[in-house]
């Protein structure tokens, strides 16, 4: 049972450079998770998606259904900044735009995690958390970026 | 370690044990967990005495074990792996393909291509290529045509998918968005996936419909130029039990208590319910499930979680994270709890019909648990899910866990539902 190590300060740069990116100038993201407030009307657009918010004291949430029964859940810090994503339906949206910035890193950490079986994918690092689980008929997952929650916020309410 | 499931539903199986095995005149330890026994009885014919026809023989032998070698020192845990064999269809050209783990949280067949060499399956007319979604990735490549064969059941020309291979076209990235791609024997750590559960198509009405509606699971590929089509529910790729022509209303799980960490265990997979002497549902407890999701509720604290389900081909009991359960996860393998010392729980299990019943189960310390490779099976094995319960594979140790399938008659009323 052998696994190998991965370079902590490796992704702790990585995390910081794609939050300085996406911090710098949001209106280039397309994609959502990082992004401003703009990206989310970019997700609603790709996705054909109605979309409902909800205000919260700390935040708002952005939610968006599909005509294919997806549901996505933009979490909106009070400053503009999408710090969490939720997602729910027969199957899983594009993941590459609701991750935006974060999909190829999460995808990166996750062909390393090499699990001994099957379950669900659980990425942790310091700068990104994904939880993605379900089986047939029934897909969801959430994830965030543990430095733009805005203190707080239970990290248990992205969903 | 303490053996999963409390006292009230160890009698429950123990009752259902005694008429299981009172009922096929198989003499045996009345202690022992069933599945002892009937696997005994998996390779030969008919299981039964039965004057007059011969019954079907629908014992399949399961395995959990550290699965196929992958080459790469990575080793399956808590894995059940049964034999499949494959035929051209109509023909006597088969394979029979080992090590394909049987997982019923999802329907449908699926072969690695570079196990499936003996024979080549006949493709679906239309270029149809399938980017079959797990809950960890995807899963891509063409969709053909095989009558598939376990124990003395036959499925006859049913859609299975092929997984990757050269005939697969080039992976859209309409699926490799979806998150990862699993496509070889590392990836997957066996020769196939084996779908037994409560649903007869692998995605169902929601890939039958046009444009932004569709699921996005079926794709047509002319010219490998490939983009997302509507796929007829008979043509989808399904569950083979459902295509049986005895015997196809769902299937049982039999495998036997665990304490610690073990090399291999093995038990049966039983096909149909109430249809032979050897599947009856005794006294057993019926939880239907929501038709749609395939879920269930799990109360747990104080909270009800309803996307809740039962899935084999998950290796371990899932659910929730650090924050509401205070199990801290494994520095190495963050997606396995790692308390210090093995943690008892207990959670309550909630049927969309009312049925209720709870569950007592342990979570133990994974790093410890999986620190030797010879070991295929361990008791304990849990970890995070996004705000869910996944009841992986050690929910079956020591319990006959029943998956009727949707629309389908049993004894203990049509399908969908579970049954344990």
């Amino acid at each position: 049972m052998k696994r190998p190590k991965r370079s902590w300060a490796i992704w702790v740069a990585l995390a910081i450079g794609i939050a300085f990116a996406a911090g710098a100038d949001p209106l280039s993201v397309s994609a959502s998770l990082g992004g401003g407030v703009t990206s989310v009307e970019a997700d609603r657009a790709k996705m054909e998606a109605s979309s409902q918010i909800t205000g919260k004291d700390l935040y708002s949430i952005h939610e968006m259904h599909a005509p294919n029964n997806v549901v996505v859940r933009e979490f909106v810090s009070p400053g503009g900044q999408v710090f969490g994503v939720a997602w729910q339906g027969p199957s899983r949206p594009d993941l590459s735009q609701v991750l935006g910035p974060y999909f190829a890193p999460f995808t990166e950490a996750a062909k390393k995690l090499h699990r001994t079986g099957r379950g669900p994918l659980i990425v942790q690092q310091p700068g990104l958390v994904v939880e993605m689980g379900g089986h047939a008929r029934s897909f969801f997952g959430m994830a965030y970026v543990p430095q733009m929650v805005p203190a707080g916020v239970s990290t248990g309410e992205i969903r | 370690m303490k053996r999963a499931g409390p006292g009230s539903f160890g009698a429950v199986v123990s009752l259902l044990t005694f008429v299981a095995l009172a009922a096929s005149l198989i003499s045996g330890c009345s202690s022992a967990p069933s599945s002892t026994s009937t696997s005994s009885s998996s390779g030969g014919g008919g299981t039964s005495g039965g004057g007059g026809t011969t019954p079907t023989s629908n014992v399949q032998s399961i395995s959990v074990n550290t699965g196929p070698d992958t080459g790469q020192g990575f080793y399956d845990i808590d894995t059940a792996f049964a034999s499949v064999t494959v035929c051209v269809p109509g023909t006597s050209n088969c394979q029979t393909i080992n090590n394909v783990l049987v997982d019923t949280g999802s329907s449908g067949l699926r072969i690695l291509s570079s196990a499936l060499t003996a024979v080549s399956l006949p493709a679906q007319s239309g270029s149809i290529n399938e980017c079959a979604q797990f809950l960890d990735g995807e899963i891509w490549g063409p969709v053909q045509t095989a009558d598939v064969t376990m124990a003395g059941e036959k499925a006859s020309s049913i859609p299975v998918q092929l997984i990757g291979g050269s005939s697969a076209p080039a992976v859209p990235t309409s699926c490799s968005n979806l998150g990862p791609v699993m496509d070889s024997l590392t990836d997957l750590g066996a020769n196939g996936l084996l779908g037994v559960g409560n649903f007869i198509q692998d995605c169902g009405p929601a890939c039958t419909v046009p444009g932004s509606s569709n699921a996005g699971f079926y794709y047509t590929c002319p010219m490998s130029n490939c983009v997302v089509t509507e796929e007829p529910l008979l043509l989808q790729v399904s569950n083979p039990v459902y295509s049986f022509t005895t015997d196809n209303n769902g299937v049982i799980l039999e495998l036997p208590a665990v304490t610690g960490a073990e090399t291999s265990i093995t038990g049966s997979m039983i096909f149909g319910i109430g249809t032979q002497t050897n599947n009856g549902l005794g006294s057993t407890t019926v939880y239907t499930i929501n038709p749609n999701t395939g879920n269930f509720t799990t109360t747990y604290g104080g909270t009800s979680y309803s996307d809740a389900f039962i899935d084999s081909g998950s290796n371990g009991l899932y659910f929730l994270n650090t924050a509401t359960t205070g199990l801290p996860t494994c520095s190495d393998y963050t997606f396995w709890y790692c308390p210090t010392l093995t943690t008892s729980l207990s959670a309550v299990d909630h049927g969309a019909n009312g049925a209720t019943g709870t569950i007592n189960f342990a979570i133990g310390n994974a790093d410890s648990l999986v620190s030797n490779p010879q070991d295929g099976v361990a008791q304990g094995l849990g970890g995070p899910a996004p705000n869910s319960f996944d009841w992986g594979l050690p929910f079956f140790f020591g319990r006959n866990v029943y998956v009727a399938i949707e629309g389908q008659s049993t004894p203990g009323g049509t399908g969908p539902y579970w049954a344990f």
